[in-house]
């Protein structure tokens, strides 16, 4: 897979988090943005290219869920992953592709990053091999 | 002498009175001289005479003339008369004088003692006929008296029998009536003619006729008082009861003269009475059937009933448990406290309510809880106390259970935020030393630290996602096979098994599967398997199977998993706690909520998980096996989500 070409916007209220989630994703070879709220995300998935959402939970103002939610109608096929650190799915989290617990660790964090999206490119073949 | 008597004497010749008078002179009575008929007829008028001795040769008037008239009158018929004669003394003139009611003739020449004893028997007689005639009178007069009296009291005791509220009646010695007061002829409408002898007996209710004659004519017999209780008809057709009695009237002999007997209405009692025993037998009834165990005590505190729960309740009996006797059936530790509360409500006579242990009939005590309130009797009088008491142990334990739950749920929120501020510092830390530790620039030693505080970083989070979450990845029942869930957890432990030297055995039914949610089955096996890892010690033996079966007493369908372990076993002391929240034997090891936890997910799939636990030769063998029904409903389904969503 060439994660050098993936695009992930990454959106998180806390800095520090949101910086040391960057640097992972970029160490693990993806081109990572960041956004520090649920406005700013939308505002950047509108201007350009974003390959998957990977997006707190629980934030300020309109939380991941409701983030999750806006992408979807506007752009059904962007995958989008929760990311949180409640050890419980919320039962708002079902419009995301995926709810994942922020204690896994960077590495099964790739793995189902990798994972969401190779099912989203599918499902985008399927779909441009019917047309 | 007492009362001396006249004696006339009648002679026309004063010689010969004279000597009369000598003669008779010595006998003391009185002695009345006539020297003619004439004379003698005005003495006997004016004088009670008892002899009259006369001469039967007299001028004027003899001796027989003078007789005949005094025979005339009926005042003199008895009066007895000698005669005197010189002459005349023929049989004929013997005859003519007894003819004239003479009773004696003494003749001339007088022989003075004769006289004298002659005229003495007569008087004597005449005496005694007095007095006869006097005692005669009296008794005349007494009998004339005492009939009065008794006909005054006849009169009396008639009019009383007849004043009296009862009925009344006389009969003979042998029970015969032959008199009733006025009112019971007016209650039963009857006659005379048809009371007469034992006509009362048609009145009597035929049911208790054969007893009431039995016992009636038994007391006849035997002189003593008769007492029964038995309906009389009235006039109108219907009995009423009515409480009868007779006693015996004995003369001064002691001999039965008369039978008296009295028949009191008391229907009015016995209807209150009937009222009294089937309101009692009402409340036994429903006292009985009450889902409750009652009590009653009297004003004294000692109690005097209880219904059939409390010694069903016991197992004792009710002679046991009156007065104080149920005091033995109380825990020794609530007794006193107890009766504190329960002496005080009987003195202030206020409603109570205790709760104490109570044995029951298998000797184990159990709470309960009770309501008593006093009594008080249809003269407002206080009569005592009546309490129900309930078997509350359940509801404590419920109520235990529900705090408990509370304070879990408190604590699952807790953890909640606890989690969520931990595993955000936690990600941005792993995250920092997994680059760290891929730095270039870190020599051996750096990388070393980095390496082992990523190692640390990873427990802590293992730890705060197994201990602070009910972590679910799916919202839907999906189908689950369980050697997947099995596997997955054996391979979870894998690294313990392998330390420990635990062989481990596997027996899967391949196919089975029952719909659920993957990670709560994958708790519960992961605490049964963690267990008895725990409990196994080198080279035991861990054995895992999963079967289809069918429930023996419910007959569904479904799975059964069964993890048995050769380790320390489980003391038969504590068999009935291991599923009780908090309780653990693991000391501070454990948090006692596994098996509690995973109970309570068995039983949102209506299924059920059960132990055994036995020493064997050579150890201990422990079973613990879980049963699944193959479908679930989906209302449980749903429940079982708001359940883990809350």
């Amino acid at each position: 897979m060439r994660r050098d070409k993936t695009v992930i916007l990454c959106v998180d209220d806390e800095e520090n988090p949101l910086i040391l989630r960057k640097l992972v994703l970029e160490k693990a070879g993806y081109c990572v943005l960041t956004a520090t709220s649920a406005v700013q995300a939308l505002a950047v998935v509108a201007s350009r290219r974003i390959d998957l959402v990977l997006s707190d939970y629980l934030m300020p103002g309109a939380s991941g869920a409701e983030l999750a939610r806006q992408i979807k109608e506007l752009w059904p096929r962007l995958p989008i992953i929760l990311h949180s650190g409640v050890n419980e799915i919320p039962a708002d989290a079902g419009c995301a592709d995926l709810f994942l617990s922020k204690v896994e660790g960077p590495a099964t964090l790739c793995e189902r990053i990798d994972a969401v999206l190779s099912g989203a490119r599918t499902r985008k073949r399927g779909t441009s091999g019917a047309l | 002498m007492s009362n001396p008597i006249n004696i006339l004497m009648v002679d026309d010749q004063p010689a010969k009175l004279l000597s009369y008078e000598v003669i008779l002179g010595e006998l003391g009575e009185n002695l009345l001289k006539a020297s003619s008929g004439k004379e003698a007829l005005e003495l006997l008028l004016k004088n009670e005479i008892a002899v009259v001795l006369m001469d039967v040769s007299m001028p004027d008037l003899d001796g027989f003339q003078l007789a005949d008239m005094i025979r005339e009158h009926p005042r003199f018929q008895k009066t007895a008369i000698i005669f005197i004669s010189a002459v005349h003394l023929t049989d004929v003139d013997r005859v003519k004088g007894y003819q004239r009611g003479a009773v004696d003739y003494i003749s001339v020449p007088v022989i003075p003692e004769l006289l004298r004893a002659k005229v003495s028997v007569f008087a004597e007689l005449h005496r005694k006929t007095q007095q006869l005639e006097r005692l005669n009178r009296d008794l005349e007069l007494r009998v004339a008296q005492r009939t009065q009296e008794l006909q005054a009291s006849e009169s009396q005791f008639r009019t009383l029998a007849n004043s009296i509220p009862q009925l009344a009646w006389i009969a003979d010695p042998d029970g015969s009536v032959f008199w009733y007061n006025q009112r019971w002829y007016d209650y039963t409408g009857s006659n005379r003619e048809e009371m007469r002898g034992q006509g009362w007996q048609k009145l009597v209710h035929p049911d208790h006729l054969a007893r009431v004659r039995a016992g009636i004519e038994r007391s006849w017999k035997s002189d003593n008082s008769w007492e029964d209780t038995f309906p009389l008809r009235g006039q109108d057709g219907e009995y009423r009861w009515f409480l009868s009695r007779a006693i015996p009237i004995h003369e001064a002999t002691g001999r039965i003269v008369r039978w008296f007997g009295t028949n009191t209405d008391v229907t009015e009692q016995k209807l209150a009475q009937q009222k009294v025993y089937e309101s009692e037998q009402r409340f036994r009834t429903m006292a009985d059937q009450a889902p409750v165990m009652i009590w009653l005590a009297g004003p004294d505190k000692r109690r005097v009933y209880f219904n059939k729960p409390w010694l069903d309740f016991t197992g004792r009996t009710l002679e046991q448990d009156l007065g104080d006797g149920w005091m033995e059936e109380v825990h020794p530790d609530d007794l006193q406290g107890y009766l504190e509360i329960y002496n005080a409500a009987f003195d202030c006579r206020r409603p109570f309510s205790a709760e104490y242990r109570l044995r029951r009939a298998d000797g184990e005590y159990r709470w309960m809880l009770s309501k008593a309130v006093p009594l008080l009797d249809s003269n407002q009088a206080f009569s005592g106390f009546i309490c129900s008491c309930m078997d509350m142990t359940e509801r404590k334990l419920t109520e235990e259970a529900l705090v408990k739950s509370e304070k879990l749920a408190a604590m699952g929120r807790l953890a909640g935020i606890i989690a969520h501020e931990i595993n955000n510092p936690l990600e941005a830390i792993s995250n920092a030393f997994y680059l760290l530790r891929r730095h270039p620039s870190l020599d051996e030693e750096a990388q070393y630290c980095a390496n082992l505080a990523e190692q640390e970083l990873a427990r802590l989070a293992h730890i705060t996602k197994q201990t602070l979450s009910f972590y679910r990845e799916s919202q839907q029942p999906v189908p689950v096979r369980l050697r997947e869930v099995l596997d997955n957890v054996l391979e979870l432990q894998s690294r313990r098994i392998k330390a420990s030297g635990i062989i481990l055995e596997k027996d899967y039914d391949n196919n089975a599967t029952v719909h659920g949610f993957p990670v709560e089955l994958k708790q519960v096996f992961l605490n049964l398997i963690g267990n008895a890892i725990q409990a196994t010690a080198e080279g035991g033996r861990l054995r895992v199977r999963v079967s289809e079966r069918t429930n023996g007493s419910t007959r569904r369908p479904g799975v059964k998993v069964s993890i048995s372990d050769t380790g320390s076993g489980i003391d038969p002391k504590y068999a009935k706690r291991i599923f009780e929240p908090f309780f653990t034997t693991k000391d501070t090891k454990g948090t006692g909520l596994g098996l509690w936890i995973s109970r309570g997910i068995i039983q949102k799939y209506e299924g059920s998980i059960e132990f055994r636990s036995m020493r064997l030769a050579g150890g201990h063998a422990t079973c613990f096996s879980v049963f699944i029904p193959g479908v679930s409903s989906p209302r449980n389904m749903e429940l079982s989500r708001t359940l883990a969503a809350g």
